[in-house]
């Protein structure tokens, strides 16, 4: 594998930096930043129309133009992402970047085989063929989890469980020990307590590497668990970034701690506080603060885009942080 | 027995299969439910949770008269359901009403909303027709819909609004029981922690009995007063949501509670290997394969429900605390 070599320790693994992404004249994203180190885990939350999945899109090149319109940076260890060819983003999808999406079903192809399916990745960025090739998915069925792995080989995905289809997701995202995974809602159509199985799966199987990943996550305490850090999205704006921990401890950002209001918690005895209002639709975004005809906090200044500040630690864009 | 004292629902040891036809050696049996009790009392509001494929649908099913139960009974007030079914059926449907899981599915696309809840009113004879438009508006502010909202069609409204509606024409019929399937799940945060809200505030303004089917225990736990868990066909603990959630009886409770995300705690995954297949149940106790407590005993017998602190039921050989009543 070719790493550049401008990859020190101390440039972030992944950056994004004033991205933006437009569908005809409408910034589905806007001014996006955030930055993720090696070895770290961050999660991206927000209610739906966020732009989470579009975010994790954009990073792998799956949503580029003509269809959409990008402004801004986004460096993957230390190369620009935007504007590369289609053939260089093969090089990084599913070697260098490992991608889990939410809905294994319709990620995996019914009319192949796990075996042939697992095959691809190592073929094709490893290099491996025929028993070598066999031996090595072998293990990595056997390192998600996968019991009589030689067996499973030859199983089609709808003859695997919705848990078991989810671990051959990971297990062909890990295939490559990649520096970066991508999960997208990775076990939102799971059970709880496979949930619970396969997010420690996740984490284990990435710190083991020292990778980097990604989690686009709508459960709050979920995003507290697995995540270092975590971005609240609002509308294709981010509103706040800060360490897990501290980000629910104490949210700055109105947006951060309304969602924290309203999320369920086990013998919830408050009564939930529901957002006013809805999501705007891309048809009708605020001009300024996507988030201030819903706020409780709103003044005549958010009607301009407040700037994401740092204090080195945490982020928010609030005029009234 | 005092009037008052009947349940509801009671739900008798039932049991139901299901015949598929695939596999090499001939179709394969799917049991559903397999040994279910459950009594559903007036005015209280129960969870029925569980993992997919665990038979909470099925249980609400047989509870609405929509399939009948293979072996066991299901009793309505007291009376077998079949026989308060062949009685006047038309009179169960009024006083059950049922809130689908896909609220846009149940809605006759042709319909405006106004008609869509005007018609239990209309088919129960509930109200003369003169009055129905204004009962209608009355339901749209009960659940927080604009009156406008009468002349649209499902189509125009947001998975939120749809979801009230669906409510509201649940209340129209004036029901003693809502049973519900899902109604809040693939909901944004927001939008769901509203629509709790209105359930709850309206399962206390009207003292309707709520059977709620839910697999979010954090969702069961906020609207109602009772949880029956479910896993593979069969309710494994029932009793009220506090000593549950303080102090789970069953394993597979306790695993639950402790796979649920939460601020306060680190992740955890309680619980080992998958959800064995409902067409080959393991003989003896059907959690004992994912039991992080197994012993020997709970691979050959099969646990029935039992009273323990004579508030709860569990189906386990060795609970895990409580006195267990002796049979």
């Amino acid at each position: 594998m070719d790493h550049p070599a401008v990859a020190e320790e101390d440039v972030p693994l992944l950056s994004l930096q004033a991205f933006s992404l437009a569908r005809g004249k409408v910034d589905v994203l806007d001014n996006v930043a955030f930055e993720l180190g090696r070895g770290q885990t961050i999660g991206l939350i927000g209610e739906s129309g966020a732009g989470k999945s579009t975010i994790a899109l954009a990073i792998i090149g799956l949503l580029r133009p003509p269809e959409v319109a990008l402004r801004g940076s986004i460096r993957f260890d230390g190369v620009e992402l935007t504007g590369l060819a289609e053939a260089q983003y093969r090089q990084l999808r599913g070697n260098r970047i490992g991608l889990v999406f939410q809905d294994a079903t319709a990620a995996l192809n019914p009319c192949f085989t796990v075996g042939a399916q697992l095959a691809e990745p190592l073929s094709r960025h490893l290099g491996l063929r025929g028993n070598e090739r066999r031996q090595r998915s072998i293990e990595l069925l056997e390192s998600v989890g996968i019991g009589e792995a030689a067996l499973r080989l030859d199983a089609f995905p709808h003859e695997l469980s919705g848990g078991m289809q989810q671990r051959v997701m990971i297990a062909m995202a890990l295939a490559c020990d990649p520096q970066l995974l991508i999960a997208d809602e990775p076990t939102s159509a799971l059970d709880v307590t496979i949930q619970a199985q396969i997010m420690e799966l996740i984490l284990e199987r990435v710190r083991a590497r020292s990778a980097s990943a990604i989690f686009v996550l709508h459960d709050l305490a979920l995003a507290a668990q697995v995540c270092d850090r975590v971005v609240v999205l609002y509308a294709g704006q981010v509103v706040e970034v800060a360490p897990a921990g501290e980000l629910f401890a104490a949210p700055r950002h109105p947006y951060t701690r309304a969602l924290r209001a309203c999320s369920i918690e086990l013998g919830q005895e408050q009564v939930l506080a529901p957002i006013p209002g809805s999501v705007p639709g891309l048809e009708d975004l605020p001009a300024g603060c996507r988030f201030a005809p819903r706020c409780d906090r709103a003044s005549a200044q958010c009607a301009q885009t407040p700037p994401l500040v740092s204090d080195g630690i945490r982020s928010v864009a609030c005029w009234h942080a | 027995m005092n009037e008052s004292t009947v349940p509801v629902f009671s739900v008798l040891d039932v049991e139901k299969r299901f015949l598929l036809r695939k596999g090499r050696g001939g179709p394969v049996e799917l049991r559903a439910l397999d040994g279910v009790r459950l009594d559903i009392e007036a005015g209280s509001s129960v969870a029925l949770v569980g993992e997919s494929g665990s038979g909470k649908s099925t249980l609400v099913r047989m509870l609405l008269g929509l399939d009948r139960p293979g072996e066991g009974r299901v009793l309505y007030d007291g009376i077998d359901l079949q026989q308060v079914l062949a009685r006047d059926r038309s009179r169960f449907a009024r006083e059950v009403a049922f809130v689908y899981q896909d609220a846009r599915g149940s809605m006759n696309p042709r319909f405006t909303i106004g008609e869509i809840i005007g018609e239990p009113m209309r088919v129960h004879r509930l109200h003369p027709a003169q009055d129905i438009p204004r009962r209608v508006a009355l339901l749209l502010e009960r659940v927080g819909l604009p009156a406008s909202v009468a002349v649209r069609y499902p189509h125009q409204l947001s998975g939120g609004q749809v979801r009230r509606v669906a409510v509201a024409r649940a209340l129209a019929q004036e029901p003693r029981v809502i049973m519900a399937d899902e109604a809040v799940a693939g909901l944004d945060v927001s939008v769901q922690a509203s629509l709790l809200n209105l359930l709850r505030e309206l399962v206390a303004e009207l003292k309707v009995t709520l059977v709620f089917v839910t697999h979010d225990l954090g969702v069961a736990s906020y609207l109602c007063n009772r949880i029956a868990v479910m896993y593979l066909g069969r309710i494994l603990e029932t009793g009220p949501v506090d000593s549950i959630l303080q102090g789970p009886a069953h394993p597979y409770t306790r695993g639950l509670l402790e796979s649920f995300p939460r601020f306060d705690r680190p992740l955890r995954a309680p619980l080992r290997g998958e959800i064995p297949s409902p067409v080959d149940l393991p003989a003896g106790c059907r959690f004992a394969s994912r039991c992080p407590c197994v012993q020997p005993q709970c691979t050959e017998a099969d646990p029935v429900a039992r009273a323990l602190d004579g508030r709860r039921l569990v189906a386990c050989l060795f609970p895990l605390s409580g006195e267990v009543a002796a049979a």
